[in-house]
């Protein structure tokens, strides 16, 4: 029993790393109505980016602060670049434009810093409490930390701001958001920008765990739109709740499925979403659209 | 498309010359070649299948490889645990990815469109470790060897060229398969949904047992491509059809052309040859290159190669056929012009 709760908070801190790519996710897709593929290569990108400026003396939490808002930028210049010009193209134009970038950017980093996978300097000190017999380590609280800071933050900045009032509109109506003065490619810019940026905090999240190589997000972006799925893809909250759900399924079916065991567990995210598929295809907080016809 | 009675011969004549020059491409190209032209008629069987599913259905799936690894496990188990020859392993490799196809559509048919996408994304990186898993029956890491299929004695050449011929005549069975599925009434029931699905549901089509359908069918062709794809290597192994083998197909149905036959044979050469011109460039910069050339095709080239040649084809149209086209443009212009007027004065 102690080992079936332990591995719920280790599931919980994994799953709010997820989580916060499945919010990067989501925020992309109700902006711009782009599942991004790339999005965890892009995160990876930017966590090089801080390794190196760490490497090159800049203190760990300064190189954070200087990468956060060049991941911004990044996203903002790949909207502008790529996917601006293919908004109104089919879906499948999209999707190779997404595989482009998951190939381009993924190679980029092995161009630069080849294959060797390099440790991450940890945010969050090594230490750990107890409680009950479950151990409580300062790495998972933190992660469930940032997660909550993040959620909260998004929460605030969509409901009382007015930038997160236009963003939201130009999510929902683009064709009439500019008939009162929203600028709705400035604002899809920002959505672009701000979910890089998350996906930046997901990876610098997640490296001390897995080592920085070029694929690492790979698995992380998988369980990431699992979990959006999971959530409904229209829902901000469905995504913090699925990774989390994602997160803790993972690391129960990897513990006490015999078959699954760890070699397999990426394929629970997937009995997960197919259930809920059948069950509930537009996700557990997703709305149903209603057409007319 | 294309239907004009005095351009058919034209096509047919062009159809003729195409499988001519495929055909006796084996005494042409040294045996590398053949080789790599092998695998690209085997990917170019999957990507039909999966313009049957994206063009004419509107379905977008990341699956295609899994289907092609199924047909292609399904061929080398069947060889070696029941010594079963190609003939008869055919139909089991085209079922079996059918049947999967079948069953991974109830679920992920659920969603269109971008999410399902990526739920067939999932299925795709799965595929690996899966085979892994598996090893009382894939043998794992090892993967399965069996004997490649010999030529007949009444066949003048050696082995590559036999399973080169054998995988050219496989790509034409499935091409007329897929004319005929494009063609008829089942064409227009795919392309009725794929436009829209409100009506076409209104018309009595069943919507998801059409979709169910066309998503199995897709991945029967897989089935076939990955059958032929076990023949000419004699060998599956995991590693050979890793998450990169999904992403390669789809790109290559798009940058081909999603809505043509053609263009499956040209994504195939496009995913089969691309990818090792990009290393031969700069090793380290290949990805890059190739993920560049992916955005900027789809920037420049949305409907891939053949809609640039359709385009250019429409251009060039008037000074190939000079006498029924250009007088029925001038015609219809001339009916045109004193309604436009109109129109604007009132």
């Amino acid at each position: 029993m102690q080992l079936f709760f332990q591995q719920i908070v280790e599931g919980l801190a994994s799953g709010a790393i997820y989580a916060s790519l499945a919010l990067a996710l989501v925020l992309v897709y109700r902006a711009t109505r782009v599942v991004n593929f790339a999005q965890g290569e892009m995160a990876t990108f930017t966590a090089y980016l801080a390794w190196q400026l760490h490497e090159w003396g800049v203190p760990f939490v300064l190189s954070l602060i200087i990468v956060a808002p060049l991941s911004f930028v990044l996203g903002a210049l790949v909207f502008r670049l790529a996917i601006r010009p293919v908004m109104t193209a089919p879906d499948h134009t999209i999707v190779v434009i997404c595989i482009g970038l998951f190939v381009g950017f993924e190679a980029i980093c092995l161009w630069i810093w080849g294959s060797d996978a390099y440790a991450f300097p940890r945010i969050f000190p090594d230490t750990a409490w107890t409680v009950g017999g479950i151990r409580f380590s300062a790495a998972n609280l933190g992660v469930l930390g940032v997660l909550c800071v993040l959620a909260l933050g998004l929460a605030a900045v969509f409901r009382f701001t007015r930038i997160g009032l236009a963003m939201r509109a130009s999510a929902a109506e683009r064709e009439k958001s500019p008939l009162v003065g929203i600028r709705v490619e400035t604002m899809l810019m920002l959505g672009w920008g701000l979910a890089t940026v998350f996906g930046f905090i997901a990876a610098v999240l997640i490296a001390p765990k897995l080592f920085l190589s070029p694929p690492m997000m790979v698995p992380v972006v998988i369980y990431a739109l699992a979990a959006a799925t999971l959530g409904g893809w229209d829902s901000p909250v469905g995504a913090i709740i699925g990774g989390l759900v994602v997160g803790v399924a993972e690391s129960l079916g990897a513990t006490f499925v015999g078959f699954i065991g760890s070699e397999l567990k990426i394929a629970i995210p997937f009995i997960v979403m197919a259930i809920v598929l059948v069950l509930r295809p537009q996700g557990l907080f997703g709305k149903t659209a209603v057409m007319r016809a | 498309m294309m239907g004009s009675t005095h351009e058919r011969p034209l096509l047919t004549a062009a159809l003729v010359m195409v499988a001519t020059v495929l055909a006796i491409v084996p005494l042409l190209f040294p045996s590398f070649l053949v080789y790599q032209l092998s695998i690209a008629l085997t990917y170019a069987i999957a990507i039909l299948g999966l313009n049957l599913l994206m063009g004419f259905n509107g379905q977008i799936s990341v699956a295609q490889g899994v289907f092609f690894a199924v047909g292609a496990y399904a061929t080398a188990i069947f060889a070696t645990r029941f010594g079963l020859g190609p003939l008869a392993t055919l139909p089991i490799a085209v079922a079996m990815s059918a049947l999967i196809g079948f069953l991974v559509g109830i679920p992920a048919l659920r969603m269109q469109g971008l999410p399902l996408a990526f739920v067939t994304l999932g299925l795709a990186v799965l595929v690996p470790p899966l085979a892994l898993k598996l090893d009382w029956i894939t043998k794992g890491a090892t993967g399965i060897s069996f004997a490649k299929p010999m030529p007949p004695s009444w066949f003048p050449g050696n082995q590559d060229t036999f399973l080169y011929e054998m995988c050219l005549v496989s790509a034409a069975i499935c091409v007329w398969i897929a004319r005929r599925l494009i063609g008829g009434d089942t064409g227009r029931t795919l392309r009725a949904v794929r436009d829209n699905a409100m009506i076409a549901e209104s018309l009595g089509i069943n919507l998801t047992a059409v979709r169910l359908a066309a998503f199995a069918t897709s991945a029967a062709f897989a089935g076939f491509g990955g059958w032929c794809f076990a023949l000419i290597n004699g060998y599956v192994s995991p590693d050979s059809f890793q998450m990169t083998m999904s992403f390669n197909f789809l790109v290559g149905s798009i940058i081909g052309g999603i809505t043509s036959i053609a263009g499956a044979l040209i994504g195939a050469l496009f995913i089969t040859f691309v990818p090792d011109w990009a290393s031969d460039i700069n090793l380290a910069l290949s990805g890059v290159i190739y993920g560049a050339a992916l955005v900027v095709m789809m920037l420049l080239a949305r409907d891939g190669v053949v809609g640039l040649a359709r385009d250019a084809y429409a251009r060039l149209r008037p000074t190939l056929f000079t006498n029924t086209s250009r007088k029925s443009s001038q015609v219809r212009a001339a009916d045109l012009a004193p309604i436009k007027t109109q129109g604007r004065t009132s």
